[in-house]
């Protein structure tokens, strides 16, 4: 292992002008990129380890671009204090805190930060549901908070979505009256689609009017790729309301899923109860710099925001034309009819080292999850999606 | 964009074949290793100020966890950007394996951390108190206390080490005692053979009773009668064993730690955090642990080495100065400096050292100070010696 990372710093400290494909394996080494390549795909299909040279990774929703160099520049400015607690490091976790509080004219006792907004969804969930309080979200949605939910024994009720694939606005009223926590998941993952500000607006004040207890947690995890001009962020809804927490992470748009760096902003009361659940030093010293540096860097988010619009009116296009429907897509992922059931879909593509999203029930006859890569990597997928959409191997109906 | 990348991953050969040929002092030295700026005033630890305050490793996590860190990084950076759904198994097989245990056996956490309240939650309620001793690490007793499950302190024995008859005592009926061995912040130790009796006897008298041995300061014991529980762990579904990268291996500043124990015990720790590994730990702590673990064994014991010798000298100056500091086996001592730590803290960090907060009850009396470098004990001591000549405000009151 050593010997082979040597040999990785030597080819990168000699070979400067190796093209990058070459660069790629010499970076994971060829040993370490074998052992991973064997590791292959968790019990839900989603692939282990980093991509494989050649492989298109469209499965989790990530930003193909990695963090901007603005970020990669901080993490390696931390590599001196990573024997240092967050809290003692430079700038500090509060730092972080505080940079964000500012972003949005908040105070910091309005924002907690999460090991992911995975964190914030998942103590959520512990701190606001019960066996008397139950969840409400949309089906299919983001299943984090409705699987930890299911585990502790809470009521779930899900919400179909509705014709257009988008959470379904009226029933999710109806369902969120006693419940504890309502999450509502804008854009939605897997379906990809959005609702209007205005909607999300008049859907807060509902549901505060007939279930004044129940909290509503808007997850606007790729607020960033939203493009529809009637889409609006509901922080400033949340500052000013009881029990609205918006969720944010820097996994999407900022590039940094392997970071582990999320937040939630709400108001003080409502985020004390987050806030005491937070697990203490959450957030690496390398994540907290990263996403200041971040923050500071608007431009690179815009430029992420423009590069994903283009890739996804390409692969929507794509798709169409293969007759097969996508939602209307607001985030770096599609939700695409293939009209076959998605294991076998996924199945082949991978084959030819395009991995596409894992199965999302109650859609997993006919629809796939893709999300949105480089151009270059779309074109490459489209390719393979149009051999695998196009074979007469039509699976319709088969036994799964 | 492209070519800026693409300059940053010829800095990072450049920079990496650096480190390569010199020494570790490359990753200390902030200008040395730096590749863009860092606003400078926005230092939690200002340059020259020595910070002896959180038990962490001077060095840091040294060379090979460094350059493991920026492999994660991957080509373009690109994998930092990639959730990581292998890696948590990756160093589970080497922890395993380094144990020689199954992997069944491993759980991980974002730092130790997410183990100790894992295990607070899952085996402390309302009617199963959690027991620990005065002082310890607060991490379960404040998560405890969050949950609403009672807590029992038990004093310490004159040594300030645990008092295992009192703690034994105090675990019938316990849903979970936390053992902090050594303890942070006294720094004793208790012999793995009276730890061993212990559990056997928690076991015997409380048999529902789970204990969390904490092994977070491991590496630096010196005492000849010092063992792992990690083998009774993975035996007795009644007792984990926690262990941090943050201290010996220097990686507190990435958060990752695990806990060792029997299957169903880690089961359940498992399930609680979802498979913790993947969803709070980043994969930079990730690549940079498997690296660490994977280090020969003189790594350690270098690092423990280094550690003696500046605590060997730290606790000769202070015993020469009557001032006693309890028997230290860890990365940091506990003295009594015959006055109140706030009084002794705030004069010290006006001359630039950093020493830690209070721990009550030894508050008016003890104060816990980190070992550094040598180097920086040698400076410190210089500061301790003027602030300690001054006679106590309470006494000169």
């Amino acid at each position: 292992m050593s010997v082979s990372r040597r040999g990785f710093l030597q080819v990168f400290g000699t070979d400067r002008s190796a093209p990058l494909a070459g660069a790629f394996i010499a970076a994971r080494g060829l040993e370490a990129h074998l052992a991973e390549a064997r590791q292959g795909f968790d019990k839900t299909g989603r692939p282990l380890g980093p991509p494989m040279p050649g492989e298109v990774r469209i499965s989790s929703n990530e930003n193909p671009l990695g963090p901007g160099k603005t970020a990669l520049d901080a993490i390696l400015g931390k590599f001196p204090e990573a024997g240092r607690y967050p809290f003692n490091a430079t700038p500090l976790d509060s730092d972080l805190v505080a940079a964000i509080a500012k972003k949005y004219g908040a105070k910091p006792e309005n924002v907690v930060m999460g090991a992911g907004s995975q964190e914030i969804l998942r103590n959520a969930v512990i701190e606001l549901t019960s066996p008397a309080l139950p969840l409400t979200t949309g089906f299919p949605s983001y299943e984090s908070p409705t699987n930890l939910a299911k585990q502790l024994g809470h009521p779930v009720r899900e919400v179909k979505v509705d014709s257009e694939l988008r959470l379904d606005v009226e029933p999710m009223i109806a369902a969120a009256k006693g419940a504890g926590l309502v999450f509502f998941n804008n854009p939605n993952n897997p379906t990809a689609t959005v609702h209007g500000a205005k909607t999300v607006t008049d859907f807060v004040e509902r549901v505060r009017k007939s279930s004044p207890d129940t909290v509503i947690l808007i997850d606007e995890a790729y607020h960033d790729y939203v493009t529809d001009p009637s889409y609006g962020t509901m922080i400033p809804l949340a500052l000013a309301t009881p029990n609205v927490i918006v969720a944010r992470t820097f996994s999407k748009a900022y590039g940094m899923a392997g970071l582990r760096i999320g937040y939630g902003i709400g108001q003080a009361d409502t985020m004390k109860r987050l806030a005491k659940r937070k697990m203490p030093y959450n957030v690496s010293t390398f994540s907290v710099a990263a996403a200041i540096a971040s923050l500071g860097d608007q431009a690179h988010i815009d430029a992420e925001r423009a590069r994903n619009t283009e890739v996804r009116a390409y692969t929507m296009k794509a798709l169409e034309d293969l007759g097969c429907k996508p939602t209307a897509s607001q985030a770096n992922f599609l939700f695409v009819d293939i009209h076959r059931p998605t294991k076998d879909f996924r199945e082949a593509c991978a084959k030819s080292l395009v991995m596409v999203g894992r199965d999302f029930p109650p859609f997993e006859k006919t629809h796939a999850r893709i999300s949105v890569g480089t151009m270059d990597e779309m074109v490459k997928a489209t390719e393979v999606f149009r051999s695998v959409l196009r074979a007469t191997t039509s699976t319709n109906g088969r036994q799964q | 964009m492209a070519l800026t990348r693409r300059r940053f991953v010829q800095t990072v050969g450049l920079g990496a074949a650096g480190a390569a040929a010199g020494s570790f002092i490359g990753a200390r030295g902030r200008e040395n290793f730096i590749w863009s700026a860092i606003e400078p005033t926005l230092h939690a630890i200002p340059p020259g100020v020595i910070c002896l305050a959180s038990n962490e490793n001077p060095m840091g996590p040294g060379k090979t966890v460094l350059d493991a860190v920026r492999t994660a990084m991957g080509p373009e950076a690109r994998f930092a950007g990639r959730y990581d759904f292998g890696g948590g198994g990756t160093l589970i097989e080497l922890i395993a394996q380094k144990f020689g245990v199954k992997t069944e056996n491993v759980v991980l956490g974002c730092g130790s951390t997410q183990i100790l309240r894992s295990a607070t939650q899952l085996f402390t309620a309302k009617d199963k108190p959690l027991v620990g001793t005065i002082p310890t690490y607060e991490e379960c007793a404040g998560y405890a206390e969050m949950m609403g499950s009672p807590v029992r302190g038990v004093s310490l024995d004159s040594e300030f080490r645990i008092d295992l008859d009192k703690m034994a005592g105090a675990a019938k009926g316990a849903g979970l005692i936390f053992y902090c061995n050594p303890n942070n912040p006294t720094a004793t130790y208790v012999g793995a053979k009276a730890t061993r009796e212990f559990l056997a006897k928690v076991n015997s008298e409380s048999p529902e009773t789970t204990i969390l041995v904490d092994e977070a300061y491991f590496d630096y014991v010196t005492n000849p009668d010092h063992d792992t529980h990690v083998p009774i762990a993975v035996e007795n579904p009644r007792v984990i064993v926690a262990r941090t990268f943050s201290k010996a291996y220097g990686m507190a500043g990435l958060r990752i730690g695990y806990a060792i124990g029997h299957k169903d015990t880690i089961k359940k720790m498992a399930e609680w955090d979802a498979g913790s590994g993947l969803s709070s730990i980043n994969v930079l702590a990730l690549r940079g642990a498997i690296a660490a673990i994977q280090q020969p064994a003189s790594y350690v014991a270098d690092e423990r080495a280094r550690n003696t010798a500046v605590r060997d000298f730290a606790m000769k100056w202070f015993a020469e100065r009557g001032m006693k500091p309890t028997d230290a086996q860890a990365n940091f001592m506990f003295v009594n400096i015959g006055r109140p730590a706030k009084e002794f803290r705030e004069a010290s960090k006006a001359k630039s050292i950093l020493v830690a907060r209070d721990f009550p009850p030894f508050e008016k009396t003890h104060c816990r100070i980190s070992f550094g470098t040598m180097d920086e004990m040698k400076k410190a001591v210089a500061v301790f010696d003027e602030v300690l000549k001054k006679k106590p405000a309470a006494a000169a009151a």
